[in-house]
C-alpha cells in the first residue's frame, strides 16, 4: 500500500481502516523477475529419520536453561544432564534422474552412546560409513544437539568432507578438529563437567557455508538437483547461521529439508520463490523450530495460515517443531505426514510423543 | 523531569563525559544482571525485560505521578542531591520489587489473574506449564501492562497535567492521577495485550479472552502490534514534552493550565501520528528486508516488524532523552519552530546512531548478544529502557549531579 492510499484511507475511514489498510502488505507477493538459479532436478528423494530425539524429556532440557541464564546463554556453558542427550541426525537418499541413488547425511547428533546406538543397532548407517557409500555430510547448525555427537561419525571416518556454516565459535572448531574435551561448571557444586569430546580430529574437505555461496550464486550446489543455502540468522544459545538443503523434485517441485529451521519454513520457501528457476513449492521435512518447548504464542497460528498460503503439499516435521503446533496443523489441514509407532522399539523415548503421531519420529522414513 | 538552572555555561564536553559515565553504569548493571555469560542472567528475555520494565515505571510513577522527588525537596532543608539520589533509587529498586514479586507474583496472580503469577501458571498444570514458560508468560504479561502504564503516564504529563484536579491538594492530585492512569492502564490492556497473553498457552485460554481482534489487519496475532503502536506514539509524546518544550499543545492551555480539550487533542493526535510512524518505519522496513508476509519468521515475520518498529522507537525516545540532559537540547536558537526541528533531527539521527551500536559487533562484545537481526530472546527495548531508567534517575532523583546542579521544583 503506498502512502498517499494509506494517507487517503485514513482521511475517509479513520484510524482503524487505515491501519487495517497496511494488512495487504502481509500477504505472500510473487517476487519481481530477478535472474534466477536453476539448480537441476532430481527423481525424487528419500529421508530416513535416523534420530530426531535430540532431548528425551522436555523439562529437564529447559530447566537446564533457565538455570544457566536463558535462551542467549553459551551452549558451553551449561553442565547439560547427559542421560538426557540424545540427537539429531539424518540420512538422505536421492534418485538422480538416470536413476541412480546417491546418500549424504545431516548432522551428527549430540550424545556419541546414542548415535552409536542410532549408528550401530537401529540403522545401518555404522555399515554404510565403512563401506564409504556416505558421499558427505552437511552440518545444519553448530547447536549441541546437532553437532556434538561429531565422535560417533568421526571414529569411524575422519576424512569425510562437510559442509559447514561459516558462523563457528572457537569452542565448535575445537570439538570438530583440534581433539576438545569441552566441560562446564556446575553451579551448585563447583565441579566442571563433561559436556562432549572428539577424540578423532576431522582431516577432510570442509566446506564452510557463506551467504554468498558458490560463484556467489548464494548456494552450493551438491549434486544436480540438491543444493545447500546458508542463512544467517541469530539463534538460540549463541549460535549463529543455518545451511538447508533444497531438493528440485522431477514434476514436484521445491523439497527443502532442515536440522532446525531457525530461519522460517516460509522464509525458506520465499527464498526459493525469488531465486528458483520453476519454482513450484512441494514439501518440507524436519525440524521446523516453532514450538520446540510445547508452548504456544499466536504467531504460531500465523504459521498455520501462512504454510496453507504458500502451498505445500506435504510437510514432514518432528524434533523442535513441537508436537502441539503439529497437530493443530494438522487438524487445520495442513497435510502432515504422519509417523508410525516404530520409535517405540527404541531404548529412549520423548516425553511429549503422542499417540497422534504427527511427528516422523525416530525410525520412520517419508519419500518425496 | 525536572526543570534545572545552570549558574554556568553549559559545557557540552562535560556532558558527553557524563554520558559516557552513564554508558558505563548502564553496561556495568547490563553486565551483572543481564549478560547470559555472567551472574544473574535475567535476561531470558522476558523475565529481564519484565524487571526493567516495572523499574522504570516505579521511577515515573514516583517522579511523575507521586512528585516524591520534589515533595522530598519541600520537606528537607538542605537538598544534598547524592543523598537524594541515593534515597529515592533504593526507594525505586524495592517498589520494583514489591510490584513484580509481590503485588502481580504474590498477589493479583495468586488471587486473581494466574497469568500474572509463575506459580499459579504451573499450578495449573497442563502443555508447556514448567517454571521456566511459566516465569517468562507471566513476565510477558506484566510487560505489556507497564507498557501501558508508561504511555498513560507520559501522555498524562503532556496532555492533561494536573487537570482536572488543579484547584485540589497535592495529595488529592496524586492519588486521583494513580487511580485514572491505572484505570486507563488496566482499559487499554485489556484491549491491546490481554487477547495475546490469553493465546501464550495452550489450549488458549478463550473463555478468558478473545482472539487478537487484529490479526486480520495485522498479518500476525501477537501483540508485538500493540507494541509497536505504543511505542511510536510514545516517540511524539516525548519528542513534544523533553525537545519542543511541550508544543505545540501548549497553545490549548487555559491561563497555563491543561485542560480536558488538550488532553483529547494530544491523545488522538499523537496516537494518529504515531501510527503514521508506524507505518513509515513498516515502509522502510520492507524496502530492507522485502514484503513480510503471514506465518514469516525472522526479518521475513509481521510480529517481528511490529516490534522493531517499536525498537526504532524506543532509540528515538532514548536519543531525545540523552540531547535533553547531556546537550542542553542544543540548538537554544531564538526561533522556537528552528530549534524543535533542529533538535527533532538530531535526535532522530541520534537514534539511528545507536540502532547501529545496538546491531553492530560493539553490542555482542559490550551486550554478549548473538549478531543479526531478530535474534529470538533478544530485543533492543530492554537495554534501551535500562538505558533510561539510569538517565532519569541522574535527572530526576539526582537533580543531575553532577553535571547540572538542580533546583527544586515547585510541587506540580
Amino acid at each position: 500500500m503506498k502512502r498517499r492510499a494509506f494517507l487517503k484511507s485514513m482521511a475517509a475511514g479513520g484510524l482503524a481502516a487505515s491501519v487495517a489498510g497496511t494488512a495487504g502488505m502481509m500477504l505472500p507477493k510473487e517476487a519481481a523477475g530477478a535472474k534466477k538459479i536453476d539448480i537441476g532436478e532430481i527423481k525424487g528423494v528419500k529421508i530416513d529419520v535416523l534420530t530426531e530425539t535430540s532431548w528425551f524429556d522436555n523439562d529437564q532440557f529447559k530447566k537446564d536453561i533457565m538455570d544457566y541464564g536463558g535462551a542467549m546463554t553459551n551452549q558451553y556453558t551449561i553442565p547439560w544432564k547427559w542421560d538426557n542427550a540424545g540427537g539429531y541426525a539424518t540420512l538422505i537418499t536421492v534418485t538422480t534422474l538416470d536413476g541412480q541413488e546417491r546418500k549424504f547425511m545431516m548432522d551428527f547428533g549430540w550424545n556419541t552412546e546414542w548415535m552409536d546406538y542410532i549408528y550401530e543397532e537401529k540403522s545401518d548407517v555404522a555399515s554404510l560409513i565403512s563401506k564409504d557409500e556416505i558421499e558427505f555430510w552437511v552440518l545444519s547448525h553448530w547447536h549441541l544437539d546437532h553437532f556434538w555427537g561429531v565422535e560417533s561419525t568421526l571414529k569411524r571416518k575422519q576424512d569425510i568432507t562437510l559442509y559447514a556454516p561459516a558462523t563457528y565459535y572457537p569452542e565448535d572448531m575445537a570439538l570438530l578438529k583440534e581433539k576438545a574435551h569441552h566441560k562446564a561448571k556446575d553451579k551448585e557444586t563447583g565441579e566442571m563437567m563433561h559436556i562432549c569430546k572428539n577424540d578423532y580430529p576431522h582431516t577432510g574437505k570442509l566446506v564452510l557455508c557463506d551467504e554468498k555461496g558458490e560463484k556467489g550464486e548464494g548456494i552450493y550446489r551438491l549434486m544436480p538437483g540438491v543444493a545447500v543455502k546458508y542463512y544467517d540468522v541469530p539463534i538460540l544459545l549463541r549460535v549463529r547461521g543455518e545451511n538447508v538443503l533444497y531438493f528440485n523434485v522431477k514434476d514436484k517441485g521445491i523439497v527443502t529439508v532442515t536440522g532446525c529451521c531457525h530461519p522460517g519454513v516460509l522464509s525458506l520457501f520465499s527464498y526459493a520463490r525469488k531465486n528458483f528457476a520453476g519454482y513450484k513449492p512441494y514439501g518440507c521435512y524436519g525440524g521446523l523450530h516453532i514450538s520446540l518447548f510445547e508452548t504456544w504464542e499466536p504467531k504460531f497460528d500465523d504459521i498455520i495460515k501462512g504454510v496453507k498460503a504458500f502451498k505445500i503439499q506435504k510437510l514432514g516435521c518432528n524434533h523442535c517443531t513441537g508436537w502441539i503446533w503439529a497437530e493443530k496443523a494438522a487438524a487445520a489441514g495442513i497435510p502432515v505426514v504422519k509417523g508410525t509407532n516404530k520409535y517405540k522399539s527404541y531404548k529412549k523415548t520423548s516425553t511429549v510423543a503422542k499417540a497422534s503421531n504427527v511427528f516422523l519420529t525416530n525410525g520412520d522414513t517419508v519419500v518425496f | 523531569m525536572a526543570e534545572e538552572t545552570y549558574p554556568h555555561k553549559f559545557n557540552y564536553f562535560f556532558g558527553f563525559l557524563n554520558l559516557a559515565g552513564v554508558f558505563v553504569i548502564v553496561w556495568f548493571l547490563w553486565y551483572v544482571f543481564m549478560n547470559p555469560n555472567t551472574v544473574m542472567k535475567l535476561y531470558t528475555p522476558m523475565y529481564g525485560f519484565a524487571l526493567v520494565v516495572v523499574f522504570i515505571s516505579g521511577i515515573l510513577a514516583m517522579s511523575n505521578v507521586c512528585r516524591l522527588p520534589d515533595i522530598y525537596g519541600s520537606q528537607v532543608k538542605t537538598v544534598n542531591p547524592v543523598v537524594k539520589g541515593i534515597v529515592l533509587t533504593v526507594v525505586a529498586f524495592f517498589l520494583m520489587i514489591f510490584i513484580n514479586y509481590i503485588l502481580f507474583w504474590g498477589f493479583i496472580g495468586k488471587f486473581g489473574v494466574a497469568y500474572f503469577s509463575p506459580d499459579s501458571i504451573v499450578i495449573s498444570g497442563g502443555t508447556g506449564a514448567e517454571p521456566y514458560v511459566a516465569r517468562e508468560n507471566a513476565s510477558t504479561a506484566i510487560v505489556y501492562f507497564f507498557a501501558v502504564f508508561l504511555w498513560m503516564v507520559l501522555f498524562w504529563d503532556l496532555g492533561f497535567g494536573r487537570w482536572p484536579w488543579q484547584a485540589n491538594s497535592l495529595g488529592v492530585r496524586v492519588w486521583s492521577k494513580m487511580f485514572v492512569i491505572l484505570f486507563f492502564v488496566i482499559f487499554f490492556y485489556t484491549i491491546l495485550f490481554h487477547p495475546h497473553v490469553c493465546y501464550l498457552f495452550y489450549p488458549a485460554q478463550d473463555k478468558a479472552g478473545v482472539a487478537p481482534w487484529w490479526e486480520e489487519m495485522a498479518g500476525t496475532g501477537s501483540a508485538f502490534f500493540s507494541l509497536g503502536l505504543i511505542l511510536c506514539t510514545l516517540v511524539w509524546i516525548v519528542f513534544s514534552s523533553v525537545l519542543w518544550e511541550g508544543r505545540p499543545w501548549n497553545k490549548l492551555e487555559e491561563k497555563n493550565e491543561p485542560n480536558f480539550s488538550k488532553g483529547f487533542v494530544v491523545f488522538v493526535t499523537t496516537l494518529t501520528l504515531g501510527i503514521i510512524l508506524l507505518f513509515v518505519l513498516l515502509q522502510i522496513f520492507t524496502s530492507i528486508w522485502g514484503e513480510p508476509f503471514v506465518g514469516g519468521q525472522y526479518t521475513d515475520g509481521p510480529d517481528w516488524r511490529y516490534i522493531h518498529g517499536a525498537e526504532v522507537a524506543g532509540f528515538f525516545l532514548l536519543a531525545a532523552f540523552i540531547w535533553k540532559n547531556y546537550f542542553n537540547n542544543f540548538p537554544n536558537i531564538k526561533s522556537v519552530w528552528g530549534r524543535c526541528v533542529i533538535r527533532s533531527i538530531i535526535a532522530m539521527a541520534l537514534g539511528m546512531l545507536i540502532y547501529w551500536f545496538y546491531f553492530s559487533p560493539l553490542a555482542t562484545f559490550f551486550l554478549a548478544k548473538v549478531e543479526g537481526f531478530a535474534q529470538p530472546g533478544d530485543t533492543p527495548l530492554v537495554w534501551t529502557l535500562l538505558f533510561l531508567s539510569i538517565i532519569l534517575i541522574q535527572s530526576d532523583f539526582f537533580d543531575g549531579w553532577p553535571l547540572k546542579r538542580g533546583k527544586n521544583k515547585e510541587i506540580g
